[in-house]
């Protein structure tokens, strides 16, 4: 499985990776992250790669992508990296209704934006794109995936914002 | 239970499992967080953390220490790693280890901080003035970053010689699951370090240095050479590739396998000593080596034509696909394979 988070710096991108890396661990998967790094910065593109396996991963970088997460319009770049049939899940707090999508791919429209606010977590916006990813996509049950969630959040110390994360996670897991 | 690492962070705690107590360096990216991970953790275990002025003192602060026999480290990227040569060159004159990180980026001169393999040459030659090598292991993955550092300062130390591991960017940025052996530390005197007696220090004339080298090296060939070799038994096309190209290429052995090619890959761990005992495998029928790494116009492939000379009979050719500032995608190798069938791709060598 290979998926890229990709946004604006801000936009948790990273972080939104790192969850997914997270739970396919938790699932017993061999696992790669990768950052966009180098001169970024805060409003500049920003994405993060993650690819799990049961067997060995090759190079940590796109190479064929399953799962496109567009927080933005230019996200929509790294289709080129899309395989046929591919899902692109597009923020259409942060893309244009009429953004130019390839119909080789499967587009899910999510408003990451309004539905984290929904939440009372307006920096959540990436949690509520996971949420809908994995309930689109099927890639690991509901109960496992808000485990891995607040676990993540625990170890951080930031206990306080579990609930938060997780209603941000049901509104993008019921928005599908 | 494994745990998500980045790979400047892993290296940086695995040198301090392996006992490492001083280091030294100067910020430069894709490595920076090996010396900002190291400058809380070692205060925190009451070690030595220094950020130096610049990449020339921190080299230097690294011979200063290891001449006293504290296990000590510093680590940089291309440029700032040209910056230390001099002193690389004054640890060998001395026969002092000492252990050294370059997460390379692409260069020449500043380049940019794209992942690549364009510091093989300078690395595996020595890099500064004067005949010597240092030992060079090329992990090609996070775990194996751990494994390899765990092991390095007893490496040095045996043969008084600096240890390198040579990284890339793309291997210090991301993370992957991993899993850390226990503290160690070295408790017993090296024998030969300054420790305020008149003892020898070992020093060797240098009407004796031609002979201590050679010496060494020939002792570091014979037991250092670190490999993997996976189907190459049967193989007609054999990859040659160290780090993170050679991830790629294992599995474009699969996918070539899948189409009827029989593909086979050698993995040098240890790229100085290169690992030519690994060509031994390499079955009489084969058709082609080709060197898959991340350079403009090629560096490992001089080494897979020396190797394939020296252990393959017959004329065998030996071709190179560079892929410049990225990592060769499967695709891409499997690709290059097909051109070779068809004639398109020639040979290096």
């Amino acid at each position: 499985m290979e998926v890229v988070f990709a946004g604006f710096g801000g936009q948790g991108v990273l972080t939104a990776g790192l969850i997914l890396a997270e739970m396919a661990l938790e699932d017993g998967k061999n696992v790669t992250w990768m950052p966009a790094y180098g001169p970024t910065m805060r409003g500049g593109k920003a994405y993060s790669v993650v690819k799990y396996a049961d067997g060995m991963i090759g190079g940590p970088d796109m190479e064929e992508l399953d799962i496109l997460v567009a927080m933005n319009e230019p996200s929509l770049e790294y289709a080129a990296y899309l395989k046929d049939g591919g899902v692109i899940i597009v923020n259409t707090n942060n893309v244009s209704e009429d953004a130019k999508i390839d119909s080789r791919f499967e587009v899910v429209r999510v408003p990451c934006l309004t539905l984290a606010q929904k939440a009372s977590n307006p920096k959540a916006a990436n949690i509520v794109a996971i949420g809908a990813m994995i309930k689109k996509c099927g890639l690991f049950p509901e109960e496992r995936a808000k485990e891995v969630l607040r676990q993540i959040f625990v170890n951080k110390g930031k206990e306080k914002y579990t609930a938060m994360n997780e209603a941000a996670f049901m509104e993008g897991y019921q928005a599908v | 239970m494994k745990k998500m690492w980045k790979g400047n962070h892993a290296i940086a705690e695995a040198a301090m499992r392996a006992g490492c107590e001083f280091y030294a360096g100067y910020p430069i990216t894709p490595q920076t967080e090996v010396g900002e991970y190291l400058s809380s953790r070692m205060p925190e275990l009451g070690r030595r953390f220094l950020q130096a002025e610049n990449e020339m003192s921190a080299i230097y602060m690294i011979f200063g220490a290891y001449a006293c026999g504290m296990r000590s480290m510093t680590s940089s990227s291309g440029p700032g790693f040209s910056l230390k040569q001099e002193g690389i060159a004054y640890l060998c004159a001395n026969n002092f280890p000492s252990v050294l990180v370059n997460v390379q980026r692409w260069g020449p001169g500043l380049g940019t901080l794209d992942s690549s393999q364009t510091d093989y040459l300078r690395d595996t030659r020595g890099g500064g003035n004067g005949d010597y090598r240092v030992i060079v292991y090329a992990p090609n993955s996070i775990q194996e970053t751990v494994d390899l550092m765990y092991n390095a300062f007893d490496v040095a130390e045996k043969y008084r010689n600096p240890v390198e591991i040579l990284s890339e960017a793309a291997l210090g940025q991301m993370m992957e699951p991993v899993e850390f052996p226990p503290f160690k530390e070295r408790k017993e005197d090296l024998g030969w370090t300054f420790d305020g007696t008149d003892r020898p220090h070992g020093r060797i004339d240098n009407p004796g240095k031609p002979g201590a080298l050679r010496a060494k090296v020939e002792a570091i060939m014979a037991n250092e050479q670190r490999w993997e070799n996976y189907m190459v038994e049967d193989a007609d096309y054999v990859f040659v590739a160290f780090g993170l190209p050679s991830r790629t290429s294992r599995n474009a052995v699969d996918l070539l396998r899948e189409q009827g090619i029989k593909a086979g890959l050698i993995r040098p761990i240890t790229v100085w000593p290169f690992p030519f005992d690994a060509f031994k495998e390499i079955p009489g029928t084969v058709k082609g080596i080709i060197s898959v790494e991340s350079t403009d116009a090629g560096q490992l492939v001089e080494d897979v034509a020396l190797a394939t000379k020296r252990m393959c009979r017959g004329n065998v050719p030996v071709y190179g696909l560079f892929s410049g500032q990225k990592i060769p995608k499967t695709k891409e190798i499997v690709t290059y394979v097909n051109g070779i069938l068809s004639g398109e791709n020639k040979e290096v060598f």
